[in-house]
């Protein structure tokens, strides 16, 4: 009796060791696949933009995320491992957890409508504001701005371009 | 042991309450959540999606004043120096990417656009004899663009209302409308950042952070670190008597050019400069 008394307290005491293990664990999903969303990234041999690239990452790819450390993110593409910055994929900060902790207690999402809601408000100067900036000021040549900035050294042609200048690779 | 395991339970409690927000207690998550999110908002600086939108905006300002360079060789050469110099700059991949542009004056100036468009005028490419000097000119506005001068130009008080008006539920965008509020802040927020950039001119302390930011890329980058020195000197003589574009928003010459010796005079010569310069007088004439 005594050794039964003895071994219930230790139930509680195991939910809350998982339970904290849990919330410790790290934010990335690690084996996670993230698709890239921006034009002009490439990924890197060390999470560094000075480095040459190993490869670019077209929008619309997809990434094996294998590790993570600050906004930068190691992951698998074309059977190649290397490093892509946060920003190729469009998220704002670190990357959200695999699992959703209050879904995986309850079983249900988490409502996002209010959420939702806020973030658009809170989103600031977004392309929606640019746009109807432009329907008020028809004057500004937008469609030139488009044009330069599809101006673009392909990766190839600067490592071509470094090399002929006797510059550092 | 027994009260720690129900210390650590509690701390867990609003995590588990978190999760219990699809329940019973949902408006008040929601406006947890919300009040949480606007605070945060309102700690928060531009970010670099919104610096990319205002510098679109102030690059077509721009556009306004002056006409774009037509020749494709030219642009893709001032894109692959400026890609050059860039790749080693302190923050070498902004949002979209860093681009080169060339405006058809004569006028001797240069631009950088929040977000990484960079303008450089015909006259200024003509005043480079060389492509480091070029180099010079790129790297000096790429640290604008690292150091974020032209975003900060913004007041503090017209970011303040942005995020007053993103905290209210009023501006959301919804089926395409945005409320105007937000539209003529963003209108404010070009017109401070155009002030800055074309008509009155970065601070002294931003231009010489610049100009030693340049210094250092374009050692990094191998080019000849001095050729920014020669670039003001030749500045210097040509702005004699000047008052108007580069001239009256940028600090005296000899100024800058006393601070960018002193950060260069040491530096090693450079490989295949002769090389760069030959590509360069093909390429500008």
């Amino acid at each position: 009796m005594r050794k039964r008394a003895h071994f219930f307290p230790s139930v509680p005491y195991l939910l809350a060791l998982g339970l904290a293990l849990l919330l410790l664990m790290p934010g990335t999903g690690w084996g996670e696949v993230l698709k890239v969303v921006q034009p002009n990234q490439a990924l890197y041999p060390d999470p560094d933009f000075s480095d040459t690239p190993l490869a670019t990452v077209p929008p619309g790819a997809e990434v094996n995320v294998v590790n993570q450390a600050g906004d930068w993110y190691k992951v698998q593409y074309q059977e190649k491992t290397g490093w892509i910055n946060r920003q190729a994929f469009g998220r704002p900060q670190a990357a959200r957890p695999k699992f959703n902790l209050p879904s995986l207690l309850f079983g249900t999402p988490v409502k996002q409508t209010s959420s939702d809601e806020v973030a658009l408000a809170g989103k600031g100067f977004t392309p929606e504001v640019e746009n109807s900036y432009r329907a008020q000021h028809p004057e500004m040549n937008f469609a030139l701005v488009d044009r330069i900035e599809t101006y673009k050294v392909a990766p190839a042609r600067l490592q071509t371009f470094i090399k002929r200048g006797d510059l550092k690779p | 042991m027994r009260n720690l395991t129900w210390l650590v339970l509690l701390a867990a409690a609003p995590f588990l309450m978190g999760g219990c927000s699809t329940m019973a207690v949902a408006p008040v998550a929601a406006i947890a959540v919300k009040g949480a999110t606007q605070a945060h908002q309102a700690a928060r600086p531009i970010s670099d999606s919104e610096e990319y939108y205002i510098g679109r905006a102030v690059a077509a300002r721009i556009l306004t004043k002056y006409k774009l360079e037509q020749n494709p060789e030219l642009t893709m050469y001032v894109n692959e120096v400026g890609d050059a110099v860039a790749r080693k700059s302190t923050r070498s991949n902004p949002f979209r990417g860093y681009h080169f542009a060339v405006l058809n004056t004569d006028e001797i100036n240069a631009f950088a656009c929040p977000g990484g468009i960079i303008f450089v005028t015909r006259g200024l490419i003509k005043t480079c004899k060389n492509e480091d000097q070029l180099a010079a000119v790129l790297a000096h506005e790429v640290s604008h663009v690292a150091h974020r001068d032209g975003i900060n130009s913004i007041s503090k008080a017209r970011w303040t209302k942005v995020f007053t008006a993103m905290g209210k539920e009023a501006v959301s965008v919804y089926g395409g409308t945005t409320a105007a509020s937000l539209v003529s802040l963003f209108e404010g927020s070009i017109d401070d950042v155009f002030q800055t950039i074309v008509v009155n001119g970065y601070s002294r302390q931003a231009e010489f952070a610049a100009d030693a930011a340049a210094v250092k890329d374009l050692r990094r980058a191998g080019y000849d670190p001095t050729a920014l020195v020669v670039v003001l000197n030749t500045m210097e003589a040509k702005g004699k008597g000047k008052t108007s574009g580069i001239f009256k928003t940028h600090p005296p010459t000899c100024e800058r050019l006393s601070k960018a010796k002193a950060l260069s005079c040491e530096a090693p010569p450079t490989k295949g400069e002769a090389l760069r310069t030959q590509r360069f007088k093909e390429i500008v004439g």
